[in-house]
């Protein structure tokens, strides 16, 4: 086992922690903003991290480049669909925090924080 | 009487074609074991015979092509009539799209997943992928267009009309090589001879790249126009 095999392999072991802390989120954070949050960072940080160790495994460059490319679309595409269907489901009253101190995004939006409460 | 004859005439018709269709199956050789089959000539010789490094390709667009042909058809004709009952009038319904957020990140994002689906068309001997594949991933750049940006861009950018000659044209690639295949090569979709090359490069394989690209063509321009008819009078919010 060579040293790069080692790094390859350290990568792949902690993208699956980052996977299991993710689902760990999912079942435990109390509502659909704070689960929409842990899908978003830590599982951005799981899929690079395992197109990252699957690039060192397979070590051919062309190759290496295509799965650094994936990563790379993960990096820019997982936190902006996030944040879209954050923002739709804020606006369309679908979710709504209703035990929150502070609610800037509604005084943003210029609605009453406690019409909804 | 005219009952008794027309009776008859219907059982002589039915008899003759119970025969005709006897006579055609009795024609098939009997199942042989897997070595002797069709599936391990395809194996052994497909690549000999077509020059695509992926068989599947090779079944679809050149041992079948006839079928593919048929198949988007079939699609075209799903594109008519969805647009016949769907669709009630031409002018879309704009909206504001998603938030500056999410339409930078597609800026920088949808001319890699061009980018991507061309890829796929193109490399369709090559490697996984082809036509079908590659064409959806293009019909996803307009329905990118769609949500995102407002349904008033898209009909800006690539409006039905030109979808429907960018399908119409990729409909008219297929049906123009298969011709050429009966005036080169003596046969319908027969593989063209003087376009094979060396075997792996993108240029070669005879004629599957160039029905690879029209199909590809064909399905992203087809499913691009069944979801702006059916997103009609529905976007009007938002987000």
């Amino acid at each position: 086992m060579t040293i790069r095999l080692i790094f390859s392999y350290f990568f792949m072991v902690s993208s699956a922690a980052f996977a299991v802390v993710t689902v760990l989120g999912l079942l435990r954070f109390p509502d659909v903003y704070t689960r929409m949050h842990a899908a978003a960072v830590v599982l951005t940080m799981s899929a690079v991290l395992m197109s990252i160790g699957t690039a060192i495994y397979v070590w051919e460059f062309f190759l290496s480049i295509k799965i650094m490319m994936i990563g790379l679309f993960f990096l820019f595409s997982n936190p902006m669909a996030t944040h879209a269907i954050a923002r739709a489901s804020y606006k369309r009253k679908i979710a709504l925090p209703k035990e929150y101190e502070i609610d800037a995004y509604s005084e943003y939006l210029g609605r009453d924080s406690d019409e909804h409460s | 009487m005219n009952k008794l004859v027309k009776k008859t005439l219907i059982t002589a018709v039915l008899a003759a074609a119970a025969f005709a269709l006897y006579y055609n199956f009795s024609l098939l050789p009997g199942y042989q074991d897997l070595e002797k089959g069709i599936s391990d000539y395809i194996i052994t010789y497909g690549l000999h015979d077509t020059g695509s490094l992926n068989l599947i390709t090779a079944v679809l667009y050149d041992y079948r092509a006839f079928d593919s042909l048929g198949e988007s058809t079939v699609i075209f004709g799903a594109v008519s009539g969805i647009v016949l009952i769907l669709s009630r009038k031409m002018l879309p319904v704009s909206s504001k799209g998603l938030s500056f957020i999410v339409k930078r990140t597609l800026g920088i994002m949808t001319p890699f997943i061009a980018l991507f689906g061309f890829y796929v068309i193109t490399h369709g001997h090559l490697s996984p992928g082809g036509g079908f594949q590659g064409g959806v991933i293009l019909a996803a750049i307009s329905i990118i267009f769609s949500i995102v940006y407002g349904s008033a861009f898209d009909y800006r950018r690539y409006s039905p009309q030109t979808k429907t000659v960018l399908e119409t044209g990729g409909a008219l690639t297929f049906l123009v090589i298969g011709l050429a295949g009966i005036v080169m090569e003596g046969a319908f979709l027969k593989n063209l001879g003087f376009l094979t090359a060396e075997r792996g490069t993108l240029i070669s394989a005879g004629s599957i790249p160039y029905i690879n690209i029209g199909v590809g063509f064909k399905v992203g321009a087809g499913l691009a126009i069944i979801f702006y008819s059916m997103i009609q009078k529905t976007f009007e919010e938002d987000f």
